[in-house]
């Protein structure tokens, strides 16, 4: 795709500043910037320094800035926290970075409705703490919620640690305010639960990755909060014991569990020595770690010693249990931190984010195992086993230079996905496809779907002003 | 060999909430944890237990729902449990607290070790083991970053100190108390939970353990808090302009004034 935009000239700067403040414009400053030109993943090449941010407060503001793009043809990229890990907020064509770090009100919490809704610039982490006090909670738990912004995670519908039970954060989405890529102030939905008039343009924005729109209102649907929670630790001694176990752990006596987390032995260490914690891996292959949460003490012990007992039936030989927050908090940090203990290891990886049918992840993991051994790499795998989404990481063998790197994760890269694709499995589950996987998206999947996207997106951005060369290569 | 060690429930601190009235903690509907620092008290005793055999007993005195507490003790691999709750009992303080876990020791039967926690993270006083070893006339032996295994009736142990560490050995039975250098405290297990829930842990009051009612308490409490409150930070803030170098200059020197005259340097 060789589309070029405008640069960012002193006179587009100063339209900008009049629609922001002068304030809240970043030009010519490299250091205030570069921030700006990355999120999470972790190899440099895929960072771009924008030319320009701005930080606008009002959706009135932002259609302003989307209005001006459009007329002087340069392209604009939105950002949230920036805690993505597929490129989503970096601008691959330069331009404008619009964060959405000043757009952090509540604005409207209700309770008789079980509604809150929020500017995209919230911490999603925040949620639970305003709604707890009256017995309600968000379910959306993605893994970066200490730092993650709501809007991003309306972006990329992140998933994360609860999805087995509660699905991810497409299920609450109820209503939006969406500036759209020319500049108009589009509301969808409300606090309805139910709403079949029109086409469902929610579900389309969700997760269009910055693409078709900016929230700037989101109306987030809660759930009573669950008055009891228990966490299981559950060491096996091999990935293929832990692994086969999962399909056995869904819906024991009738319930879902909350979470089934997998992480493997290599994981686990690189996490507890980031950490500093010592709990006893040495002698475990993989762990799994399993949630149960429900109305009452008695009904989560039922669930939880019913689901113990089937660990330790099917070959963990050990399963550790965490009823208090202290000790449910130790065991789900050494699961949160996988990544970044692998990030501070080194650059030379790769964070994927398959997934495939919940009962195809024993034949995943067995191929995983294949490449490693015939690569000689390592991956390590971590993920959310209870809904088919493994991390699978593969991380440079110290032996290679950065060019045999590049090429050896093309080819492991390519056999995962054609192997995730033959199980029936999906390239990304909830980290998105931004500008990290989009070549691979064009390989793996059907042209009329790729069409389908094509010309939704031209009819909503006909000049593709909005976040350039994500998802799909627009043509 | 026999091992004792007394814990206390407390709020979770995450779960804290105070009351700014009262200057007091505001228990309800806070989740009770085992006070996370006799987590370290715990796994020492079992660490022991592990390399040479032991009976460990876990032992506090608090609501009838401190049981909970107990239960996880025993669900990381303590064998036993022990109760002491009464209304009489309640609102002691520090003295009155070691008093009655002294009672209830000596009627256990004077253990090897008793092994306690540095202080809880709710009173913070750290007095309670060392009163307990008071009241029972053990050696105490406070602030153990490192334990040896007993051997022949006495005990090495690493004390830490201000500017260091001191090895000290001690004949048994001693009591020490532990900081978390010690250990590293294990996860309750599926099994120790399973064990922990059919366990009758025996509850005992006064009577039970000889103990002198006067001494039991509020009442029998020589020490009373009186008021708890929260200090008050100061951060006075001046700003130097230093526009000029002139100006620069000048906001030097008085900021070096400041930073020597509050006695920083």
């Amino acid at each position: 795709m060789a589309r070029t935009y405008a640069p960012i000239t002193a006179e587009i700067v100063a339209e900008l500043r009049a629609i922001v403040g002068d304030k809240y414009v970043i030009f010519g400053d490299d250091e205030r910037l570069e921030p700006f030109s990355h999120d999470e993943v972790a190899d440099p090449a895929y960072a771009t320094m924008p030319e320009c941010v701005v930080r606008p407060e009002t959706a009135e503001q932002i259609a302003a800035v989307m209005k001006l793009a459009n007329a002087r043809g340069f392209a604009v990229t939105p950002r949230g926290a920036g805690s993505g890990l597929s490129g989503g907020a970096v601008p691959a064509f330069k331009g404008v970075v619009l964060a959405t770090d000043r757009l952090n009100r509540v604005i409207d919490y209700d309770r008789d409705n079980m509604t809150i809704t929020l500017e995209p610039g919230v911490v999603t982490n925040e949620v639970n703490g305003i709604v707890a006090k009256d017995g309600l909670f968000y379910a959306g738990y993605p893994m970066s919620m200490e730092t993650c912004y709501i809007g991003g995670n309306v972006a990329e519908n992140a998933g994360g640690g609860k999805a087995v039970k509660y699905g991810v954060t497409g299920r609450y989405v109820i209503g939006l305010e969406v500036v759209t890529p020319q500049g108009e102030i589009l509301n969808l939905g409300g606090k309805l639960l139910k709403d079949v008039a029109g086409y469902n343009l929610i579900s389309l924005m969700t997760g269009s990755e910055g693409t078709l729109g900016i929230f700037t209102k989101i109306t987030l649907r809660l759930m009573p909060l669950p008055r009891a929670a228990v966490d299981l630790l559950a060491l096996f001694p091999t990935t293929t014991e832990a692994i086969a176990a999962v399909p056995k752990l869904m819906m024991v006596g009738g319930v879902i569990p909350t979470a089934i987390e997998f992480m493997d032995k290599t994981s686990v260490k690189a996490a507890c020595a980031y950490l500093n914690e010592s709990i006893p891996y040495e002698k475990a292959g993989a762990m799994l770690l399993i949630t149960c949460d429900g109305a009452s003490e008695q009904q989560v012990e039922t669930e939880y010693e019913a689901i113990g007992e089937l660990c330790l039936k099917h070959g963990a030989f050990e399963v550790y249990v965490a009823d208090n927050a202290t000790t449910s908090e130790r065991i789900w940090r050494i699961r949160r931190n996988i990544p970044e203990a692998f990030k501070v290891q080194s650059p030379k990886q790769s964070v994927e984010d398959i997934v495939v049918p919940s009962a195809s992840i024993p034949r995943m993991v067995e191929g995983i195992e294949a490449i490693m051994a015939k690569y000689d790499v390592s991956i390590p795998c971590y993920g959310h086993a209870g809904d088919g989404n493994l991390h699978a990481t593969p991380v440079a063998n110290p032996k290679w230079s950065d060019a045999e790197w590049k090429a050896k994760l093309k080819e492991i890269l390519a056999e995962i996905y054609v192997l995730t694709r033959a199980l029936g499995g999906s390239i990304s589950g909830e980290h998105g496809i931004g500008h990290k996987r989009r070549a691979v998206m064009e390989r793996y999947y059907d042209p009329v779907f790729l069409e389908a996207m094509r010309a939704i997106k031209k009819a909503l951005d006909p000049n593709l002003v909005l976040n350039p060369g994500k998802i799909f290569d627009v043509g | 060999m026999k091992i004792i060690v007394p814990i206390k429930q407390v709020p979770e601190t995450s779960a804290v909430r105070m009351d700014e009235a009262t200057g007091t903690i505001v228990r309800e509907g806070a989740k009770a944890i085992v006070n996370p620092l006799d987590l370290y008290a715990i796994e020492t005793a079992l660490m022991i237990k592990e390399a040479q055999g032991a009976r460990v007993t876990a032992l506090t005195m608090g609501p009838p729902s401190a049981i909970n507490a107990l239960k996880e003790a025993v669900a990381m691999g303590c064998d036993d449990a022990l109760l002491l709750t009464d209304k009489r009992f309640a609102g002691a303080d520090t003295w009155s607290t070691s008093y009655v876990l002294a009672c209830a020791i000596r009627k256990l039967g004077i253990p090897d070790l008793v092994i306690c926690g540095e202080r809880a993270t709710d009173g913070d006083t750290g007095q309670v083991g060392p009163g307990v070893a008071g009241w029972l006339g053990l050696p105490v032996l406070s602030y153990i970053a490192g334990v040896e295994l007993p051997e022949g009736g006495r005990m090495r142990v690493r004390r830490m100190v201000e500017d260091g560490y001191e090895v000290l050995e001690t004949p048994l039975p001693a009591l020490l108390t532990v900081v978390k250098e010690v250990a590293n405290p294990r996860l309750p297990t599926l099994r120790g939970k399973q064990r922990a829930k059919k366990l009758e842990i025996p509850v005992w009051k006064p009577e039970d353990i000889d103990a002198e009612v006067v001494n039991l308490g509020l009442k029998g409490s020589p020490t009373r808090v009186v008021k708890i409150h929260r200090p008050k930070v100061g951060r006075a803030c001046e700003k130097l302009p230093a526009g000029d170098a002139a100006a620069l200059d000048a906001a030097s020197r008085k900021l070096a004034a400041v930073i020597v005259g509050t006695g920083v340097l």
